[in-house]
């Protein structure tokens, strides 16, 4: 583990008062990023600070990476330098709403499930049913890119998001979009944020549009003795007329995870699921169920079924925190995120469940039907280190996306520190856009002192 | 730039495929907007690999470069501002790939927006952006300048609807970003790209998201005795939470002069009109149809009447999309804004926008995305009539000043090219302008691509630039 230069501790201090720099061992432990700890956690008040610690950083030569609620901070490869952590908790206000514009400005520290509160008094909410829901802050759900079952109607984050106020690794204020629904001046520069971990400026206030919360909803659950009846059954609906809020594929393993308690009792788990929700006026509902029916019949469904509302309530947050549940039950869980065409869903949940057999590894998959995939390998059982047939199947994982049919595109969201060797294991190989991703970083963080190492290409 | 430079494009693109007479640059000397500049030369790229060997040859003569599909675009991002090549796209319109499966399409740049969606009628299936040119403009286009209309209130601008693009960077590298899934890891350029203008690489293939089209549509077409009961019912219309699909507003003057042209049964003795449309589900569609009319009898609408079947529906929209077109036939010459406001600040917007017309004693007419806050007010003029014309561009500034101060942007839809890149410091920080001058020069590090667009270049900041001399009728949007 490669200790940080020495940080001087006092100017620190001058910029953001002595209360809000931190050295306490369990607050740096919290903010580790991949077996690296910082030397000091520093909590900013404002923007003008953090664009002080920035610039202060940029002439130490220190490295920075901005944290929330500590929940992702496994995601990415391993940084090559970190010496401070700048914990944006503080920043948790909420700038500006306009329910009666559906409009939303908030700082990066408010916590997910506050501002789904805020906007439910308002009868709106954001669609962002994102994992560690309790404790993820904006600022950390828009650096990861976080995925929500809700992206089948509303997108990811990209298309609800309407601007950004940011400041670059040398310190500068800046931003970009702006509040307004619809807007194309200048260049869309807080879209390069979403996903970038940090990477090339610290979120200080992100602009939402916001949507309203529909009058009613079902959730109905399909099952299928084989993967392609469950991809051909998706397939269907999304070519159909119907309009559903949540299109989910389920392999056994995730079925058993996600059907798991009581309503276990009512559900056959251990066959591939399909979980479709509809929301809307309730005539919209009902006709989604006799729809989806029909579809499921005609698709050969093994059964059809509407989960009453408390069941819904339990499937849809076991998605919801889906990646979470995986990386408890096991640590040394291998979690990649892929973006597939959705075509290739079939073929490519096959190929990696060939891969997995191959090294005697256990296969759970949560699909998307849109064409985001959590892939997860784990140890057939409980072992007390990562096992060595682990880190082979990366590289097929990232052999398999690549093939012009799978249109797939791979990341290595979560495994064990150990296995983060170099940029490659989590990021793939080399492509031939990471050269103008390099550019990018070189335009917003010159001097590399946001989260150097952590990104695609080792950027 | 030398003669030497027309005879190697010949060389490479064959003699047809380069145009550099006057007679033939004066043609590609504008735009939908009022401004004008004059290229060296016109090229007609038919393939990626003639886009790069272009751009090579553009850097050995150190030339400008500017990318063109239909040449409808309103803020002057097709002019060629520095001279230079204008690389034009209507010979790369084939759509390469209708993959229905993976509801996608793989197109070249030149494909027309209305080609793409008619191609795929016959699987139920539509692009969604729908620029009040689709029958004109192109895809390309489309990308550089992340255009809307009417129906991207549902269903989002070209951004939301492109997963993948083949670029031909400044320096004639071909690079890929994206593909047909709908994320990439990494940093996301291709959101970065589109709305870039043409300044940071050509776009030489494109892939788009194909939608389903909708089970149900009702166009409703409410009429308003009054401006102030006409916004205030869109604003309702939103607080309530009703999300039509689209919501458009013509004001008096301008359905007036809509319903001379083409009779699409507006009343036109009435102070405005809202088309409204809802799509989706039948079931969706009754109910949200019923809560609309609900709210605009509310807000004291004279007349709420839905569209009996497609032929009216179409006249209707006809309506809207030729409005442009109609104001050719009272004025000789009109500027078109593109403000965006926050919904809620409509009606006093529209208040303000009367306001400036007395003050600067123009005929401004309203015709606009209602739904989105996005403004097109449309200001007449006489181009002989230089006097009226700097009032024309002063009330145009203080349109886009209130549309500022309310919270608002500079443009909804049309880009900022060479029209507004001088009004940028009203919205961005010297800062803030700094960062995305770096963020182009990683991409066009020369600046020969698109040069003195997007960005101030800092003789007049602050203004809407006055153009030398508008000269040609303006085409319909």
């Amino acid at each position: 583990m490669s200790r940080s230069a020495q940080v001087p501790f006092a100017r620190l201090e001058e910029i953001a008062g002595s209360a809000s720099v931190v050295t306490d061992a369990a607050e740096i432990a919290a903010r580790e990023v991949c077996g690296i700890q910082p030397s000091v956690v520093v909590r900013p008040a404002d923007t003008v600070q953090i664009a002080e610690i920035l610039r202060f950083a940029a002439i130490e030569k220190l490295a920075v990476i901005p944290t929330g609620g500590c929940t992702k901070l496994g995601i990415g490869s391993r940084p090559t330098r970190y010496d401070i952590a700048l914990d944006l908790s503080r920043m948790n206000r909420m700038l500006a709403y306009d329910p009666h514009d559906l409009t939303l400005g908030v700082e990066p520290g408010v916590r997910i499930e506050d501002l789904l509160h805020a906007l439910a008094q308002e009868k709106q909410f954001l669609p962002l049913a994102v994992p560690f829901l309790d404790r993820a802050t904006i600022g950390g759900i828009v650096a990861t890119n976080s995925s929500s079952p809700l992206r089948h109607a509303y997108g990811g984050v990209r298309d609800f998001c309407l601007g950004m106020e940011f400041v670059t690794g040398e310190g500068a204020q800046a931003k970009s979009g702006g509040r307004v629904v619809k807007n194309v001046t200048g260049y869309d520069l807080h879209k390069l944020l979403i996903g970038s971990l940090g990477t090339l400026a610290v979120i200080t206030r992100v602009n939402f549009r916001t949507f309203p919360m529909t009058h009613a909803q079902g959730t109905f659950v399909a099952t299928f003795s084989a993967a392609e009846s469950a991809c051909d059954f998706c397939r269907v609906v999304s070519h159909s007329v119907l309009t559903p809020q949540i299109l989910e594929i389920a392999n056994p393993g995730a079925a058993a995870l996600l059907f798991s308690g009581e309503i276990s009792a009512r559900l056959e788990p251990r066959t591939w699921t399909v979980i479709v929700s509809a929301a809307g006026h309730p005539a919209v509902v009902k006709r989604h169920e006799r729809d989806l029916a029909q579809l499921a019949g005609t698709a050969n469904a093994d059964e059809f079924l509407p989960l009453t509302d408390s069941e819904s309530h339990s499937v849809l947050a076991q998605i919801r925190e889906f990646p979470r549940l995986m990386k408890e039950r096991d640590p040394f869980a291998a979690i990649f995120r892929i973006s597939a065409a959705p075509g290739a869903m079939a073929p490519l949940l096959g190929r990696l469940r060939v891969l997995a057999a191959k090294r005697e590894l256990d296969f759970v998959a949560l699909a998307r039907a849109s064409g985001i995939l959590y892939a997860v390998f784990l140890p057939q059982r409980q072992m007390a280190a990562p096992p060595s047939s682990m880190p082979g199947i990366f590289e097929e994982v990232f052999l398999a996306c690549g093939q012009p049919e799978m249109q797939a595109s791979a990341m290595l969201e979560w495994c064990p520190a150990e296995f983060k060797t170099s940029a490659e294991v989590v990021w793939g190989p080399s492509r031939p856009d990471f050269e103008l991703m390099r550019r990018v970083k070189h335009s917003f963080d010159p001097q590399s002192v946001l989260a150097p190492g952590r990104f695609a290409g080792g950027i | 730039m030398q003669p030497q430079l027309i005879r190697d494009l010949e060389a490479l693109l064959g003699p047809k495929a380069v145009l550099s007479a006057p007679e033939d640059l004066m043609l590609y000397e504008y735009d939908g907007s009022v401004e004008l500049g004059s290229p060296r030369c016109i090229v007609f790229p038919t393939s990626t690999r003639d886009v790069a060997e272009i751009v090579r040859l553009a850097n050995r003569y150190e030339t400008p470069i500017v990318g063109r599909g239909a040449g409808t675009g309103l803020s002057g991002g097709a002019i060629a501002r520095s001279g230079g090549i204008v690389v034009a796209f209507p010979r790369m319109n084939r759509i390469l790939e209708v993959d229905a499966a993976n509801l996608r399409a793989v197109v070249q740049p030149g494909v027309v927006n209305l080609d793409l969606s008619r191609a795929v009628e016959h699987l139920g299936l539509y692009f969604a952006p729908d620029p009040s040119s689709q029958k004109s403009c192109t895809i390309g286009g489309n990308v550089s300048e992340n255009s809307g209309g009417p129906h991207t209130l549902a269903y989002g601008v070209t951004s939301n609807h492109v997963t993948g693009l083949e670029l031909a960077l400044p320096d004639g590298e071909i690079v890929r970003i994206g593909g047909k899934s709908i994320e990439t890891s990494g940093y996301d350029l291709r959101g970065l790209l589109v709305g870039s203008e043409g300044t940071l690489a050509l776009v030489t293939e494109i892939t788009v998201r194909l939608m389903r089209k909708p089970e149900a549509v009702k166009t409703l077409l409410a009429v308003y005795d009054t401006l102030d009961d006409t916004t205030e019912s869109v604003v309702e219309i939103t607080v309530r939470a009703i999300t039509p699909a689209a919501c458009e507003m013509l004001d008096g003057f301008t359905l007036r002069a809509v319903e001379d042209y083409v009779h699409a049964g507006f009343p036109k003795d009435c102070a405005a009109v809202l088309l409204i449309e809802v799509e989706g589900l039948t079931e969706a569609v009754e109910a949200q149809a019923a809560e609309i009319t609900e709210v605009c009898r509310q807000h004291r609408a004279r007349e709420v009447r839905a569209a009996r079947n497609d032929q009216e529906r179409n006249l209707l929209w006809r309506g809207r999309k030729e409005a442009f077109g109609a104001m050719g036939r009272i004025s000789p010459m009109y500027y078109v804004q593109d403000g965006v406001i926050p919904r809620t600040r409509l009606p006093e917007t529209l208040r303000r926008i009367e306001e400036i017309s007395r003050k600067y004693d123009l005929q401004i007419g309203n015709i606009f995305h209602a739904g989105d806050g996005n403004l097109h007010p449309l200001i007449l003029f006489d181009e002989r009539d230089r006097a009226q014309f700097a009032r024309v561009v002063a009330a145009g500034g203080e349109i886009m000043r209130h549309c500022v101060e309310v919270g608002g942007a500079l443009t909804g839809e049309h880009g900022i090219g060479m029209e507004k890149n001088e009004l940028m410091p009203l919205i961005f920080t010297p800062d803030d302008l700094a960062l995305m001058e770096r963020v182009r020069a990683a991409f066009n590090p020369g600046g020969r691509l698109n040069p003195g667009k997007v960005l101030p270049m800092g003789k007049a900041c602050g203004e809407i630039r006055v153009p030398p001399m508008p000269t040609s009728a303006t085409i319909p949007t």
